[in-house]
């Protein structure tokens, strides 16, 4: 036996010589109980430190001069895509700056033919087609009075339909459908236009915008801004051959701002609330509105909340790429994995343009505003929070460690508790049963 | 019992020669013979179990608390309508107001239609207990009502069980009756405006103005200006279904002019809230309601502008859900084992310290006093 040193006596771990120790059944029951139970609950504390949860946190949007981008995708079964245009703008009405364009719209057979895609053609503000390539190089066609274009293939010169039709934007006139008017009936705009009158149309693509309050609207015919007034050439969208008008009817595929979560993701992130939430799925996806009146308006207000997914791996890094080198589509994809995008809550909102009540839905006191434009509009305000979901594993290690510690401890020492109660009360029973004895 | 004991001898007879289950015994045990009790070891023990019966029972008291998880998402779906609920008194007579709703979508609400209105006087309602001014009572301090004690300003410090059991469960709400008319003027000198209206879920502003100012009107009687009084009580305004247990900050109010062209001003901004209560003891249950928070603005106008009151709302896209929920059972039993054990372990090497420390002390001081031969040494040591 070694000396008996100082810190024998402060032994915390007492053992006991073995001819003093009893071994009992019920203590060895304990023994394999508390062990099962040991591992369950450690199982259960590794299985909570493995788990990666989502946390959200609320901030301030800081960001500067950020860009968004809208993804859309909308099929407009009743209206041809000769009427259609697109126009971004700002709160103030002015055209938004820095819009950078990847829609294209997709004519659409008429929805008695099936609705198969006729042909696919880039909405481009100026679009380089049906050039009067065989026309005489010193031809200069006249622009009846209106401004020629700056952007005319030939300065000072209307040469083309579109041009002339341009012009006459330019001075707020109404365009109609081309008759007297020579390049219009050269290249047969009225007859293509009510060729097409019965198809339908699809818009999609992407457009980069600037990150303030603005608003986009799908509407018929060439737009132009006339002081403060932004008005549409709605000539050939009411003027129409087909019995019942065309008709804003619409299908919105999906209509998102900026890049769509992977599923998984979302999955990972639906809780117990989410029955009031929508985890990145937008709102607007696979809705569709119908009207039968040409005049109607439909009106989306959009609120939309930056909204960054950080996975676990992710460091602070600044290394935004700048607004101009990613393609349409990219932005918003870091290369860490995290990815910036936004949701959004929304609004819809319906009237026809003669204003009349909401009795139809059985709200006779609301009364619609007159006039306007048909259309869809979709007005965004930006949130000033910002959503950042941020993975991160439920425990540290040292907390695991700290857990197993406890888990394992606490047991052995409530079950040596136990099994010490339960061998002390056998022997005093014991001892009670032999003296009566 | 007999049971019990028989297990007993059977373990006297058979368990010391071994059999397989207690060869696993970990758990050292002492035949009694070679056991000790002291008295130290007595105090430590009650000190342990004083101890671990203050822990325990803490850790209950938290865990039957539960806790709060406050979290926040952008509402889904496409939102179409919103629920006003409303019932004001206004000091002017019924046939004297308008009370419409315009939005940013352009529509005009007419909300005079959806809304009740009755006759009523002002000194019925003025004097109701809890009723005070924004925030404050007519001495300019800040209460927040008698007999409204058990709630406090706005639920933002309520448990949420509270707020749900405020909410009533899903039970239809009913807007109070109109006090019979009594005293006063014939006709009642103000007028009670109350029910729930559906606006779309847009900007807004809800207004009640006098009849033939602000709106252009066909046969609309000018209104004599010294009928103007736009002193009001608000009892309710709250946003989604109605849930008149529920205070929200424009609730029991008191504005009051003595001006005729006044202009009252309420800029509210509506946050969605999910309140959720999941625990046994009050099952699951969710509400689904709106909170806002509200600046007011009143001024004297000039003759020219439109005098009235104007709630001016908004909605704000992030949606508040506050949870409340208890963790199962199981875990605190554990949490308990845990904290039992511990202060098991810790007692013990308590004593055991403690032991080691008064020996180790007492063998210096008997070599000391043994050694210097100090009188004094003695006694401290005694």
């Amino acid at each position: 036996m070694p000396p008996k040193s100082r810190f024998t006596r402060l032994d915390a771990f007492t053992k006991t010589v073995d001819e003093a120790r009893v071994r009992t059944t019920s203590g060895g029951i304990i023994t394999i109980a508390s062990l099962l139970i040991v591992l369950w609950l450690a199982w259960g504390e590794w299985a909570d430190y493995r788990r990666i949860v989502i946390h959200p946190e609320l901030i301030v949007d800081k960001g500067r001069s950020e860009k968004m981008e809208i993804h859309l995708n909308i099929t407009f079964p009743n209206i041809p895509c000769e009427l259609l245009t697109l126009d971004v703008m700002d709160v103030s009405g002015e055209q938004q700056v820095g819009v950078m364009h990847g829609v294209s719209k997709v004519r659409l057979a008429p929805q008695s033919e099936g609705g198969r895609v006729i042909d696919v053609k880039a909405l481009d503000l100026h679009s380089d087609e049906d050039k009067a390539t065989h026309l005489d190089p010193d031809y200069c066609g006249g622009c009846y009075g209106a401004t020629p274009p700056p952007n005319a293939q030939k300065p000072g010169c209307c040469n083309t339909c579109d041009e002339v039709r341009e012009a006459y934007a330019s001075v707020s006139w109404a365009f109609g459908r081309g008759e007297n008017v020579e390049q219009c009936e050269r290249e047969h705009y009225g007859e293509r236009l009510d060729s097409q009158r019965k198809e339908g149309c699809r818009i999609e693509g992407s457009l980069r915008v600037n990150k303030v309050v603005g608003n986009f609207h799908i509407a018929p015919g060439r737009s132009f801004s006339n002081g403060n007034m932004h008005v549409h050439d709605l000539n050939n969208y009411f003027d129409t051959p087909i019995p019942g008008g065309h008709l804003f009817n619409h299908q919105i595929h999906y209509l998102r701002f900026g890049p769509q979560l992977p599923e998984e993701l979302s999955k990972k992130m639906s809780t117990k609330t989410s029955y009031w939430t929508n985890h990145h799925m937008n709102p607007l996806d696979d809705t569709e509105k119908i009207t039968h009146d040409p005049a109607y308006n439909f009106m989306y207000f959009i609120k939309v909340v930056s909204t960054s997914y950080l996975p676990l791996g992710w460091e602070n890094q600044d290394a935004h790429p700048g607004d101009n080198e990613v393609g349409l589509g990219a932005y918003g994809h870091l290369n860490d994995g995290s990815v910036e995008t936004h949701q959004y809550s929304v609004t819809s909102h319906r009237r026809s343009l003669n204003g009349g009540d909401d009795s139809g839905e059985g709200h006779k006191e609301k009364v619609h505003a007159r006039g306007g434009i048909p259309g869809v509009f979709f007005s965004y305000d930006i949130s000033p929070m910002k959503v950042i979901n941020r993975e991160e594993r439920s425990k540290t290690l040292t907390g695991f460690l700290t857990g197993l510690c406890a888990i394992i401890g606490g047991t052995l020492t409530v079950a040596a508790a136990v099994d010490r109660g339960l061998y002390e009360g056998g022997t005093r029973l014991k001892k009670m049963q032999s003296k009566n004895l | 019992m007999n049971g019990f004991a028989g297990h007993g001898l059977d373990e006297d007879a058979f368990g010391e020669k071994g059999n397989i289950v207690s060869a696993f015994d970990a758990f050292p045990k002492s035949k009694p013979q070679y056991v000790t009790r002291t008295s130290g070891g007595g105090k430590w023990t009650v000190a342990m179990l004083i101890a671990s019966f203050l822990l325990i029972s803490s850790e209950f008291l938290r865990w039957w608390r539960g806790h709060e998880n406050h979290t926040f998402a952008v509402e889904k779906g496409v939102g179409h309508n919103l629920q006003i609920n409303l019932d004001i008194v206004l000091a002017m007579h019924c046939n004297e107001i308008h009370i419409n709703v315009q939005d940013a979508a352009g529509d005009r609400i007419l909300a005079a239609d959806m809304l009740k209105e009755d006759p009523t006087n002002w000194s019925q309602w003025v004097d109701k207990r809890g009723m005070h001014g924004l925030g404050k009572d007519s001495q300019g301090r800040i209460v927040t009502g008698e007999g409204y004690h058990e709630h406090e300003e706005g639920f933002g410090e309520e448990h949420v069980h509270d707020i749900i059991a405020a909410a009533g469960g899903g039970r239809k709400a009913k807007f109070s009756k109109t006090p019979r008319l009594r005293g006063g003027p014939a006709g009642g000198d103000s007028c009670r405006i109350y029910g729930s209206l559906e606006v779309n879920k847009v900007q807004g502003d809800f207004h009640i103005t006098a009849r033939g100012h602000g709106y252009q009107e066909w046969g609309a009687q000018h209104l004599d200006h010294n009928a103007f009084n736009f002193s009001h009580i608000i009892s309710e305004l709250s946003f989604g279904t109605f849930y008149p247990g529920l205070l929200n900050p424009l609730d029991r109010t008191v504005s009051t002019t003595p001006n005729h062209f006044h202009k009252f001003q309420y800029f509210l901004s509506v946050v969605p809230t999910v309140y959720t209560v999941d625990s046994s003891t009050y099952g699951s249950s969710t509400i689904f309601t709106n909170q806002y928070a509200v600046t007011e603005q009143s001024h004297i106008i000039g003759e020219r502008a439109v005098p009235g009151i104007f709630f001016k709302y908004d909605i704000e896209p992030l949606l508040l859900s506050v949870e409340e929920s208890r963790d199962g059972f199981l875990r605190f039993v554990v949490k308990v084992v845990n904290v039992f054990s511990g202060v098991l372990v810790a007692g013990h090497w308590g004593f055991t310290f403690t032991e080691w420390a008064i020996t180790v002390l007492g063998k210096r001081r008997r070599q000391m006093s043994e050694g210097v031969l100090n009188g004094r040494a003695h006694e401290s040591y005694d």
